[in-house]
């Protein structure tokens, strides 16, 4: 069972993360990350980190890949490259992907390969649980765990001061100024959506 | 042998595990054709009309004249959808809804069997992250459609469910501070004495009208908003397909219902012998049902950008109030 999930989830995050970077349309490529994401919290399941396993979904395969693919599926699809090459690139690529992989063998081969012999360490009570992460959150590393937080509010104070002044830049500027205001303002001449009840929704219930 | 996966409160053997599995998903699927018909019959008596009445006695055979009518259609896709995804949106959406039903706590345990799907200790997290996954079956079907509406349709609806989650989230950390637990078994236990829905009613409240927003019901169903989108991202399905977008739509309500009721209505609790326990989460969830089908006939629909400054202006800081105050409280009693 274990090694039917550990292959399944293997397959699907080695697999997803090559799509991501083989995938021309950048629509699929955001999908591929997803599935990559899902199998990962797939390999945290197994490592009994439960509820890593749901935070990576909830976050990263919830919010933040709903996000990528609400973008890409606006944008995507447009034939022009929306970066520049730099000169040297298709050489410099493999030559720098080469050192990499050298350096995360090195580390990897330095540490982690003694425990794969062995059963592993015994695991206390708990491990995983809300409630252990919790505890080692607030105790034992509060300070990381509040600074972490502090940089994270202001992102997102950052974020709405960024946005703030966008809007003030002035209106008829793309994409950013008064777009809110006009909308909403549109909408306004328009009747307002039927309530129950008038023949619009009565139709609905029939077609169903 | 039981799943080494992840810590779970309490596990049988697995053949009981699969027997019960198949008992409550078929139970809830013998409860949704029939909340088809009771919706529509209510909703008929709501706008003073019969609603329907013309398939068997007093209408009750509807669903299944409208289960052998979908059955029975041609599955075809639009030439500019793209197949695979096209197929695989109603997929995911059906999947979401029907995995989030494992959690549902109907009794405790009880003869070594416990009353529900499963016991994780993530607990509700479990009903969040299957429930993140219902949003790519909704914008993929809207995206591989190939239509503009049902393009719409999608991003509307991903908008929108992003931005009522974290009020759905925020609602229920009251309960569970005040429970200590995550598990929904832990939480209905911790409610012998109140009910949880009087002392944390705003997290209730607030939890409902979110809930009302990711099932895509009335008053926030802008995703499908027929008068404008022609019924959104599900405009180029049909069939069964279409089908299963409304199976999935009546399972989110079962589910979105059945949390409210474990947090906040005392779940499977209720006066006289044990083995109605099941029972007695049966008939809270259609409770809370009815108050969905009931507001689907009493309010319009909300306008985008009221949409959006009700779920971030007001439901947000209430929320966070509310986890604010109850955090207090828990500490200082």
């Amino acid at each position: 069972m274990e090694q039917v999930a550990f292959f399944a989830g293997a397959i699907g995050a080695l697999g997803g993360a090559l799509a991501v970077v083989a995938l021309r349309n950048p629509f699929y490529s955001v999908l591929a990350l997803i599935v990559h994401l899902i199998s990962l919290a797939g390999l945290f399941l197994i490592l009994y980190a439960e509820f890593i396993a749901a935070a990576q979904i909830v976050v990263y395969g919830g919010a933040v890949m709903v996000l990528y693919l609400f973008v890409s599926a606006y944008v995507g699809g447009s034939e022009e490259p929306i970066w520049e090459a730099i000169p040297g690139q298709r050489l410099l690529a493999p030559l720098l992907a080469a050192a990499l992989f050298i350096e995360v063998s090195i580390a990897v081969l330095g540490t982690g390969l003694k425990a794969i012999g062995e059963r592993g360490p015994t695991l206390p009570a708990g491990f995983g649980s809300p409630g252990s992460i919790g505890e080692l959150l607030l105790e034992r590393f509060l300070v990381v765990f509040e600074a972490a937080s502090m940089l994270l509010l202001i992102a997102a104070v950052g974020a709405i001061v960024l946005a703030g002044r966008r809007r003030e830049a002035g209106p008829g500027g793309a994409g950013g100024p008064g777009q809110p205001g006009e909308r909403s303002g549109a909408r306004r001449d328009q009747p307002s959506p039927a309530p129950p009840g008038t023949p619009g929704s009565g139709a609905e219930e029939v077609a169903r | 042998m039981s799943l080494p996966l992840a810590e779970v409160g309490f596990a049988e053997a697995t053949w009981i595990m699969v027997v019960k599995s198949i008992v409550i998903f078929l139970v809830v699927f013998m409860i949704v054709p029939v909340l088809t018909v009771v919706e529509r019959k209510l909703i008929g008596r709501f706008q003073n009309r019969y609603g329907p009445n013309r398939v068997g006695p007093v209408g009750l055979m509807q669903p299944v004249a409208d289960i052998l009518k979908l059955a029975g259609k041609q599955v075809l896709h639009p030439s500019a959808s793209v197949p695979l995804l096209y197929a695989i949106g109603p997929a995911l959406v059906i999947f979401s809804g029907i995995t989030t039903i494992a959690i549902l706590p109907f009794g405790n345990v009880k003869d070594g069997v416990g009353f529900y799907g499963i016991d994780v200790s993530i607990g509700v997290l479990y009903f969040f992250a299957f429930g993140s996954l219902a949003f790519y079956g909704l914008l993929l079907s809207g995206w591989a459609s190939g239509s503009k509406y049902s393009f719409l349709g999608a991003m509307r609806s991903a908008a929108q469910l992003i931005s009522y989650e974290i009020s759905m989230g925020l609602a229920l950390l009251g309960a569970i501070m005040m429970a200590g637990s995550l598990s929904l078994v832990s939480i209905v236990e911790a409610q012998g004495t109140i009910w949880y829905v009087i002392p944390q009613i705003v997290g209730f409240l607030i939890f409902m009208v979110a809930g009302f927003a990711e099932t895509n019901r009335a008053p926030f169903d802008l995703p499908e908003a027929d008068a404008e989108l022609v019924q959104g991202f599900q405009t180029e399905y049909g069939g069964t397909r279409f089908g299963s977008f409304l199976l999935a739509e009546y399972l989110e309500m079962f589910v979105v219902s059945g949390i409210a009721t474990a947090f906040f209505l005392g779940g499977w609790m209720g006066p006289g012998p044990g083995w109605l326990d099941p029972i007695w989460m049966i008939v809270k969830i259609l409770a809370l049902i009815f108050v969905f089908i009931w507001v689907r006939a009493t309010l319009p629909r909300l306008r985008y950008d009221q949409l959006m400054s009700l779920g971030w202006k007001m439901l947000l800081p209430l929320a966070t109030l509310n986890v604010l105050v109850t955090a207090v409280l828990v500490v200082v009693t």
